[in-house]
């Protein structure tokens, strides 16, 4: 008992205690959760049957019915637009950003760290400023657009079918720019100086040395950012709580926002664990990209 | 153009762009102050002809903020204490091996920081009722949202760790201290400000916490700001400069806590995030 | 012989810090030239500024004859070894040699074909598909020369480009460069903080002190006629012993101080009498012999032997340092004679430092 007591302050006992009781937590509460959602949607789960784990088990009911439903491809589209226009849209304003804050003058780095209250602010209040800002009639932004003469009539970004998802593209871009932006600064100022200085003797040129030396040197840089892009985009709710609730009639409804109303407004809780196990297979995929572009560390 | 007169072509440049993208955060703070009338101006006024100030109290009370601030505060305490604690301990083990069983700890926590909430709220919440854990809603969540974000938090600790060199804490061992001792004594207070740093992110997420928040607590009494902002508004939503003032409220406190202690958030997320 | 590169009344400023102070430098064609001084004497500044990193603030910068002071670094034909070598670190050695050949648009044939031949005299032709990474520190040297020989350039500009190698290997890297630049015969700028590289590489030395020229000239010159203290203690390992002394009434005794051994020097110069001056004397052009039969007695303090030399302080001050070849007699805590020759003294006004 007391070897086992001193191990524990002053052996492996102690690094294993350390390491135990925070993964069994995130086990039992991340874990869990996760197979429960596949068990779940190989069950019927309806309002009665929530207290009981016994559940008819219908094999790959849930699935087949899903896919049977006419808004599900849709919605699984608009899912892979809203991804790709937020990851493209952030990615580049980031980049831009950063590239013209790597030419370092005083004051730069100060606010560069301002852009980052976009990314810190709770998502539901970004959500909401954007809604007011999006308002077909009174709201700012399609003033601004009027003005400088590149719409003639307001667009009804929040209920306009061709429009909403867009809407919420944009307050997402706005949103995780700054993040990319931070990371993809940290990313330029690791490539050495000389490099650069020895290409300019080559005979390159400002574009030619960004093309050639630059980008290749940020690829993995890119990929982890990219990925992590991915994987924060999989996760946005709040602005689609906040903005359009998935509608007019799912036209801005995505995967994530959608499990969750199957569960909680339309209690087909069944339904909502069968998007659920599908979503987090290639949200484990982009994961898996992550931890890939990031594999290099000793201790200090 | 010689060095001086570039840095302020480049300084003016700058402050032009940072404003261009705060400006959302700008049209907050002044639709609050709008009157019911000007907010529907068209034009929009940029700057409001007369300030009313009286909308915060106003929403103040009858939103009953705060109620709802407070029990975002207490969820939110509720989840960096409990994600400290756990955490701080994980991250430190993480840094200090490098075999594979760190790579695979590492490997399954940098997997688990993944799964989004709006995903993992269905079983959470089916899970949690099974166990009369919902009788506790705002503690539920506390729960829900220390396992969220306990990976994250893990990432960047281990990070400010693998920046105490070795040498102090085996020159600890060395004087006598217990693996305990060596780690509290010396490792820890080294690295208090990357931890703080870290808890104070993990604060302001969960301060703003949403969908679990929304999910599991059914109560008006104990729902955190978040859930508050949502219910106040629907589909037909006009009332903008009330909304605004309830954002301003629910916002402003996390924002300064940010501005104040941004240059040190910055450095512990550059040199967490992409290791 | 024409000038390759031409510098004339050169200045650069840093804000207030005047870094470089009216440099004049000629280079002829075909010559080796090399920059030396202590850290911040702006040799490093001013080989960056020939290459075009850094602009000049007043002067004149010519290479091959055409004015290069606005002319941005890629368009001035000269190439540079870095100190950290700079090479691309993701791409090969066969992709970082024929990188400026491929940024000027040649052919993808032709200038792999001068990769293979550079690399054939630089004995890296088994090395062409690897990465810099994979490399040891003697091979991304040469990796680092072919590149800039590739290109044929101008002029060659070298920034210590040896200090991150083992001394063993510095050696025999000082020897390989030499020959190179003779086999290319090209221009080349040589900038080091040591001065026994530039001694034995090059063919022309620049010493330089805080932004200044101390003294440019032949090797040997500057050894043996340094044209002031600075450049007389930089110059010669070990470095050059200084004495005070006082011109004598006669006008060419020199009184010299060590402390606690007092001599007057014969001199076979006539100075005005009371003048301050400075005595300087290399250690290994003083001699060892027993007392009393030597120009005077010292106490020694301590000896130490390599095995083929003997480094002998005296317990003076100023502390002597004796040179001897092989072995000594010389014994620490003992009192020996020592010889020198007044034809091998250095004379520098106390005051200025300036050679007498």
């Amino acid at each position: 008992m007391k070897r086992l007591f001193s191990s524990i302050t002053d052996g492996r006992g102690f690094d294993i205690t350390l390491v135990t009781l925070p993964l069994i937590f995130l086990f039992v509460l991340s874990g869990l959760p996760l197979v429960y959602n596949i068990v779940m949607s190989f069950q019927e789960v309806d309002m009665f049957s929530l207290g009981t784990f016994v559940r008819p088990f219908v094999g790959f009911k849930n699935y087949v019915d899903l896919f049977k439903q006419p808004e599900t491809l849709p919605i699984i589209y608009n899912t892979v637009l809203f991804v790709v226009g937020s990851i493209a849209g952030q990615f580049l304003i980031g980049f831009g950003l950063a590239l013209f804050f790597w030419v370092n003058f005083p004051g730069a780095s100060w606010l560069r760290g301002l852009f980052l209250v976009s990314w810190v602010m709770p998502g539901l209040v970004v959500g909401a400023i954007w809604n007011w800002v999006l308002s077909g009639d009174f709201g700012v932004l399609n003033f601004i657009l009027r003005e400088s003469g590149l719409i003639s009539t307001n667009i009804f970004w929040r209920s306009d079918p061709n429009f909403s998802l867009w809407a919420v593209v944009i307050a997402n871009i706005w949103l995780g720019t700054s993040f990319n932006m931070i990371l993809l600064s940290v990313g330029l100022s690791s490539i050495p100086g000389d490099l650069y200085e020895a290409a300019e003797l080559d005979g390159a040129n400002a574009w030619q040395r960004f093309w050639t030396i630059t980008l290749p040197m940020m690829r993995s840089t890119i990929g982890a950012i990219v990925s992590l892009g991915l994987i924060f985009t999989l996760q946005q709710f709040d602005l689609f709580a906040a903005i359009t609730d998935g509608g007019p009639n799912n036209s801005s409804n995505v995967t994530q926002y959608w499990a969750w109303d199957l569960s909680f407004r339309q209690y087909d809780f069944g339904k909502g664990a069968t998007i659920s196990v599908i979503m987090i297979v290639f949200v484990m995929f982009a994961s898996i990209v992550y931890v890939r572009s990031t594999k290099h560390e000793v201790r200090g | 153009m010689n060095d001086t007169n570039r840095n302020r072509l480049m300084l003016f440049i700058a402050i032009v762009l940072a404003a261009i993208y705060l400006f959302p955060l700008y049209w907050m703070y002044i639709t609050a102050l709008k009157s019911g009338s000007e907010m529907f101006a068209n034009p929009p006024s940029f700057w409001p002809s007369s300030p009313q100030w009286g909308t915060y109290a106003y929403v103040w009370e009858s939103r009953n903020m705060g109620r709802y601030l407070w029990n975002s505060v207490v969820i939110a305490f509720g989840s960096v204490a409990l994600i400290t604690v756990l955490g701080v301990g994980c991250a430190y083990v993480l840094a200090r091996y490098r075999n594979m069983w760190v790579d695979i700890g590492l490997f399954l926590i940098l997997m688990l920081q993944v799964l989004p909430a709006s995903l993992m709220i269905t079983p959470i919440f089916v899970g949690f009722s099974q166990f009369g854990l919902l009788d506790y809603p705002r503690f539920a969540v506390i729960l829900a949202i220390a396992a969220k974000s306990m990976p994250f938090f893990v990432v960047l600790v281990r990070a400010t760790f693998m920046a105490v060199p070795m040498e102090l804490e085996e020159a600890a061992l060395v004087d006598g201290n217990s693996r305990f001792g060596a780690f509290f004594n010396i490792v820890l207070p080294l690295a208090r400000n990357g931890i703080l740093v870290s808890a104070i992110l993990i604060f302001m997420q969960a301060f703003g916490e949403f969908v679990y928040s929304k999910s599991m607590i059914q109560e008006a009494e104990l729902q955190p700001a978040s859930v508050g902002l949502n219910s106040f508004m629907g589909p037909n939503t006009s009332e903008w400069n009330n909304i605004m003032a309830y954002a301003t409220m629910y916002v402003t406190p996390v924002l300064a806590i940010f501005v104040l202690l941004q240059r040190r958030i910055v450095s512990g997320l550059t040199s967490g995030a992409l290791k | 012989m024409t000038n390759q590169i031409e510098l004339s009344g050169v200045n650069k400023h840093y804000g207030a810090f005047h870094a470089l102070k009216n440099i004049n430098l000629e280079i002829a064609k075909g010559s080796f030239v090399a920059l030396v001084g202590p850290s911040g004497c702006g040799k490093s500044t001013l080989l960056r500024s020939l290459a075009g990193l850094e602009s000049i603030s007043e002067g004149d910068l010519k290479i091959a004859g055409e004015l290069m002071n606005n002319v941005p670094p890629r368009k001035r034909d000269v190439a540079m070894v870095f100190q950290s070598y700079a090479l691309y670190p993701h791409m090969t050695v066969e992709e970082n040699l024929t990188y400026s050949l491929r940024i000027r648009g040649v052919a993808k044939a032709e200038a792999k074909k001068a990769a293979a031949d550079v690399a054939a005299t630089t004995g890296l032709s088994n090395l062409l598909k690897r990465y810099p990474r994979e490399l040891s520190g003697g091979q991304r040297q040469r990796v680092a020369m072919s590149r800039a020989i590739i290109r044929h350039p101008k002029a060659f500009l070298f920034d210590e480009p040896l200090s991150n190698l083992d001394a063993a290997l510095r050696v025999h890297m000082r020897k390989e460069i030499r020959a190179l630049h003779d086999r290319l015969g090209a221009t080349s700028v040589y900038v080091t903080h040591d001065q026994i590289e530039a001694m034995t590489m090059a063919d022309h030395v620049v010493v330089m002190r805080e932004g200044v020229i101390e003294q440019q000239g032949k090797p040997l010159e500057l050894y043996d006629t340094p044209a002031n203290k600075f450049v007389a203690g930089f110059i010669g390992s070990p470095a050059m012993n200084f004495i005070p002394g006082i011109v004598q009434a006669d006008g060419s005794g020199l009184a010299i101080d060590l402390g606690t051994v007092k001599h007057t020097l014969p001199s076979n110069r006539q100075l005005q009498p009371g003048r301050k001056v400075t005595v300087g004397i290399r250690p290994e052009h003083i001699g060892i012999t027993a007392t009393g039969q030597g120009t005077f007695d010292i106490p020694v303090d301590v000896v130490e032997s390599t095995g083929s030399a003997t480094f002998i302080t005296a317990a003076t001050t100023p502390e002597l340092t004796i040179v001897e070849t092989g072995r000594s007699t010389a014994c620490g805590g003992e009192t020996i004679g020592v010889t020198i020759n007044p034809v091998q003294l250095h004379l520098f006004d106390d005051a200025t430092g300036v050679r007498i």
